[in-house]
């Protein structure tokens, strides 16, 4: 095994989290019963790496097996690292009825047509999405496999989800997948975060809705706690309204771990008491984030509580509706969709 | 006549109103708090020597430029670190002659520690510490201030090569900036009132300079919190320099009490604060009258601070429907510095170290017991 | 909608009514379930988030014998909405029917001005103010104890002591370091 094949088995023993480093190798299936038994597990993380490496070497296994590992792991560890949601655009025909085999070959060969040499992944989960590892090459050097992209697209959807990609290999991505998906344009979703399972549950609606009826049902059945007769809300029905309020804007239950959302403000400054400041032509600008472990059920427990006025105001109820969690906000309305964020690498 | 300024439920005067009571106010200000500390010394409760609470009206900064009495090195030193905050009581017997003494009692009791096995965290294999305790000079502000002074401690490596630039593992400083003027005079004669005590570097090593100043100064010290208030007046304090230094943006830090809880952080161009704050300052030029202008120049008032702070809330609120008045402002930033709630400080910005530092000391003298 | 009257209903025998307004609603549950344990009499207990109080509720609520607002003192809009809460009480009630419960009042994130308002709060209309502690159950029992002391009074079961007696005795005034003589 050469130097960088070695470097990347490294760091890859490095970030694979200790707890699921036995399961992953299971799942990997390049190590015989014997050497996985061999492997002690108790072993701090650099004892593991060098016994792994050995055992490959013994395997004469290539970087090609070891980018299959990091896949592995990165499908079962999908919370880590940043992920961007990007949708696609107008449907060609043939969009929804695309097969898996037919994406997997028009994906690759677009690819290849627009950067080569590339080091090309694909992999169907269970859950009906796909995932494409790439490592990018070009004229002047091999594919890089310590900074891959990975791709998650479920078929049948308009959605994307994309980590580590560069603001230059942002248009080759984007060409191959409008091309093999069968649409004629992609743009940003304006959705980030670290996980991608929230994201990815937000976008399709995967979280219980309550949408607003004339006659709501009584929620307290939900909240049947045992109170005591001699203890009384005088309150209770305001306080049921804004529980439904806040759950009709965002939602029942568990909902999706979002972490952050983001307003960049642009509008002009109102206020009847100071006259200097609303007289401005120019607007005031600022920019709100809102951060928490999960945003969500901060902002739903925000609602329900009275520190947000009910009806939630359009700008924290569209997190849940539009399915985004980054604003412009201009005097005109919330900014144009096609707002582009540079992704990281 | 304290009240006056500040009551948090008072109406915003109208502007004659203003005129008077600030003109009055500035005069017997002074006056009537020494009779206050006196007449509470009469009185049979607890006379407190050290003010109840913030000045309600300050001097806004100017660019002071320390650099001009302050050597360079030392004041690098003193900026771009995250100091945590104390307070100290006064010192007994404290004398600045003396500090070369101070830091070979200081490395020995050091070393003493380590002997008894207290743990400080050392890297590698250190032999001791060598303590350099100095004057800043020309770190000070009023008259009855005393200088301040720095500390710093230096692991000594057993093979160090002679010229090796050495970076201290610990640094901190005493300070006092335009301390209440009736109080420092009200001390006896042999303490000395440094009541600010900034720290930087590791817990064990923090501990055991503090409890050799308790032993050999026979002083207590405390955690010295930035609460609310303090926070709101080192966001316009700070906003208040823009016009000739930028500050590059406003940053407050919220956090609402939910579950979990959400943090809010609100980041304002310096330019639209600048402006927000400028249209909320009441003009100085309409109240000049002769000689009053030279005292009067660039006060501002507590309602000033929370006017502006209320302008930004509303903003916040006309879009969002949130009050932040039902969360706590934890953090304040800008280009000058950051200040945290929980007693952590950064300057990045040596021109205004001076007014920033004054309030804190302020606020050390505010919560020392006594 | 009307005020909160508090003479406009008959009292009931051997009960106690007891209004908590708390803009948080956390405190004022565990007092509750504290307080209906009181063995002694009946104490019936209304939570309320603000007043006024909705007109629903009208006819089945009892007669209020105390008010109690509890204000925490790290939040600001917990004092304004106290304050505005005020304004929806009858004067009545201002005769020893009123208390304030203080938490928080240690925390250091507290500017002073904030405890200075409320005790002016207190003192100018002439109620008790009591501080308590939220976190554990004993400042929860201690505070339930104190509250039910003047709840006691404040609904007639103490023979010999009205609310009003009582309010003289606990009453806030102002206190002296608030106020300052000037000696121009």
């Amino acid at each position: 095994m050469d130097d960088s094949t070695k470097r990347l088995l490294q760091r890859l023993i490095r970030r694979i989290p200790a707890q699921t480093l036995r399961t992953t190798l299971e799942k990997w299936g390049r190590l015989t019963a014997a050497q996985q038994r061999s492997m002690d597990f108790t072993q701090p993380k650099w004892a593991l790496s060098e016994k792994l490496l050995a055992i490959c070497e013994e395997n004469g296994l290539t970087a090609k097996h070891i980018t299959e590992l990091e896949m592995t792991n990165v499908i079962d560890n999908p919370n880590q690292g940043m992920w961007y949601a990007f949708q696609l655009m107008d449907p060609e025909d043939d969009a929804n009825s695309i097969e898996l085999t037919q994406f997997k070959e028009q994906f690759k060969s677009h690819l290849r047509e627009l950067v080569r040499p590339v080091s090309i992944k694909i992999k169907k989960h269970t859950d009906e999405a796909v995932w494409i590892r790439i490592a990018w090459g070009d004229s002047f050097s091999r594919p890089n496999h310590l900074k891959p992209t990975y791709v998650v697209h479920h078929l049948q959807t308009p959605y994307v989800f994309v980590t580590s990609l560069t603001s230059k290999q942002k248009p080759l991505l984007s060409q191959a997948l409008v091309l093999s998906a069968r649409y004629q344009a992609i743009k940003d979703a304006n959705l980030s975060g670290r996980k991608l399972t929230a994201i990815r549950d937000l976008l399709m609606r995967k979280y219980q809705q309550v949408f607003p009826t004339m006659y709501p049902s009584p929620l307290g059945e939900r909240n049947q706690v045992v109170s005591n007769p001699h203890i009384e809300k005088e309150q209770a029905e305001p306080a049921a309204n804004r529980l439904q309020m806040a759950c009709e804007a965002f939602g029942d239950g568990t909902l999706p771990q979002l972490q952050t959302v983001v307003y960049k403000l642009e509008t002009k400054f109102r206020d009847h008491t100071n006259k200097t400041m609303t007289e401005r032509e120019e607007p005031f600008s600022c920019v709100v984030k809102f951060a928490s472990t999960n945003l969500l059920e901060s902002l739903r427990h925000c609602a329900s509580s009275g520190i947000a006025s009910t009806p939630v105001t359009p700008l924290l109820s569209s997190i849940l509706q539009k399915g985004r969690n980054y604003f412009v906000i201009t005097d005109n309305g919330s900014g144009p969709s096609t707002q582009t964020r540079q992704p990281q690498t | 006549m304290i009240c006056v300024l500040f009551s948090s439920a008072a109406r915003t005067p109208t502007n004659s109103v203003v005129v008077e009571r600030r003109s009055k106010s500035s005069k017997s200000y002074r006056q009537s708090y020494r009779s206050c500390v006196g007449a509470a010394s009469r009185l049979c409760f607890t006379p407190g020597f050290t003010a109840r609470r913030l000045n309600a009206s300050r001097r806004a900064p100017k660019s002071h430029n320390v650099t001009d009495k302050v050597n360079p090195q030392q004041l690098a030193l003193l900026m771009k670190t995250e100091w945590q905050l104390s307070y100290v009581t006064p010192l007994y017997q404290f004398r600045h002659t003396q500090l070369k003494s101070y830091s070979r009692q200081l490395s020995a009791f050091i070393a003493a520690e380590k002997q008894q096995g207290l743990a400080v965290e050392v890297e590698g294999a250190q032999s001791s510490f060598r303590v350099s305790i100095s004057v800043v000079q020309g770190m000070v502000e009023a008259d009855d201030d005393a200088e301040t002074v720095l500390i710093q401690i230096h692991s000594k490596l057993l093979f160090a090569k002679k010229d090796e630039p050495q970076r201290p593992v610990w640094s901190g400083w005493l300070t006092c900036i335009n301390g209440n003027p009736d109080y420092l005079r009200s001390l006896p004669e042999d303490f000395t009132c440094l009541p600010l005590f900034c720290s930087s570097g590791g817990e064990g090593l923090t501990a055991v300079v503090k409890s050799w100043f308790q032993q050999t100064f026979d002083c207590c010290f405390g955690t010295l919190e930035i609460n609310h208030t303090s926070l709101q007046w080192l966001a316009a304090l700070w906003t208040n320099c823009h016009a000739e230094s930028s500050i590059q943006h406003l940053k407050m830090i919220w956090t609402l009490p939910v579950a979990p809880p959400l943090q809010v952080t609100y980041t304002v161009d310096p330019h639209d604060a600048w402006q927000l704050w400028s249209s909320v300052r009441k003009d100085p030029r309409e109240e000049s009258k002769g000689g009053e202008e030279a005292e009067e120049e660039n006060s501002i008032d507590i309602e000033e601070v929370m006017e502006f702070m209320q302008g930004l809330k509303g903003h916040f609120y006309r879009h969002f429907r949130l009050d932040l008045s039902a969360g706590s402002l934890k953090q304040v930033t800008t280009a000058l510095g950051s200040a945290k709630y929980s007693g952590k400080i950064k300057i990045s910005n040596s021109r205004y170290m001076i007014t920033t530092f004054t309030l804190l000391t302020e606020c050390a003298l505010l919560k020392m017991p006594l | 909608m009307a005020l909160l009257k508090p003479f406009s209903k008959l009292p009931c025998l051997n009960t106690a009514n007891i209004l908590l307004v708390e803009s948080e609603e956390q405190f004022q549950q565990s007092l509750a379930d504290t307080l209906v344990e009181e063995t002694a009499f009946t104490v019936n207990v209304r939570l309320a988030k603000s007043l006024p109080l909705p007109m629903e509720n009208e006819e089945s609520r009892p007669r209020i014998d105390l008010v109690v607002f509890i204000i925490n003192l790290t939040s600001e809009l917990s004092f304004q909405s106290a304050e505005v809460s005020l304004k929806n009480l009858d004067p009545g009630y201002f005769l020893g029917k009123v208390c304030f419960m203080v938490t928080n009042a240690r925390n250091a994130s507290v500017p002073t001005e904030r405890l200075d308002a409320v005790r002016k709060l207190a003192a100018s209309l002439h109620c008790p103010m009591l501080f308590a502690e939220d976190q554990t159950p004993d400042g929860v029992t201690n505070a339930t104890e104190r509250l039910l002391t003047i709840l006691k009074v404040a609904a007639g079961f103490v023979p010999m002591a009205t609310a009003l007696y009582l309010s003289n005795l606990t009453r806030r005034t102002a206190p002296p370091d608030i106020e300052q003589p000037s000696f121009d």
